[in-house]
């Protein structure tokens, strides 16, 4: 019997990006997208295009610098 | 050379906040204008808890501000602000344009009816008290004669 393939995950459209740009100064926001342990999450969890989720590692790393969100924990 | 827009938050001490918001303020603003910058606009962001404690601060004021330079002394600001200590923390960012929103809120502030909020006193970092050494015990030296060694053979 053949080994059934995992459907492909949908592509996310540029609407989803657009609507919830991440910025640095959004802390609630990039909360979300943060582990238990304040690791960024993938992009397969975050829904984030590639630039989008480059974005949001910026935006992290900012907040980060800020003291506004933590490095680790 | 191009005039630029630049977009910066400052990560103020809260001891300077308590003594007076507009010289806290300006502790900012004065730095900017001192190396040739033009100051948009400048609002207190927040005054929060920190995620991680900051030259030994738990808590500081944000303050966000927006302004425009030509010349190239940019390194000058960075470096006037990591020597202050008024300053904790700053972030320098280019932007094409000041938000319209940033006006309004930058507007409110100046307006005469506005109070800033006494930070909470929790801002220093508890020290945790150094215990006492120990007298160091007298180190027992036995006495070479008194320990009897087996006879050889």
């Amino acid at each position: 019997m053949a080994q059934q393939r995992r459907a492909p995950t949908p592509p996310i459209t540029g609407k989803y990006c657009e609507d919830h740009m991440p910025d640095y100064k959004d802390v609630e926001h990039l909360k979300k997208f943060l582990s238990a342990h304040g690791q960024i999450v993938s992009r397969k969890r975050s829904g984030y295009c590639t630039q989008c989720q480059k974005a949001l590692k910026l935006a992290i790393k900012r907040a980060r610098h800020m003291a506004l969100l933590p490095f680790v924990g | 050379m191009k005039t630029k827009t630049y977009e910066t938050m400052v990560l103020l001490d809260n001891a300077l906040v308590r003594e007076d918001w507009k010289k806290a303020k300006a502790a900012v603003t004065d730095t900017l204008a001192k190396h040739g910058a033009t100051v948009l606009t400048c609002r207190r962001f927040d005054e929060k808890k920190l995620a991680y404690p900051v030259k030994g601060r738990n808590r500081g004021t944000f303050v966000m501000c927006y302004f425009t330079l030509e010349k190239e002394t940019m390194a000058d600001i960075r470096r006037d602000w990591e020597l202050s200590e008024k300053v904790l923390r700053s972030l320098i960012l280019r932007v094409e344009e000041v938000p319209a929103k940033e006006h309004e809120l930058a507007a409110a502030e100046d307006s005469a009816d506005f109070v800033v909020p006494a930070p909470p006193p929790d801002d220093m970092v508890e020290e945790e008290p150094v215990a006492e050494a120990a007298p160091a015990d007298e180190i027992m030296v036995p006495d070479l004669n008194d320990i009897d060694m087996p006879a050889k053979g």
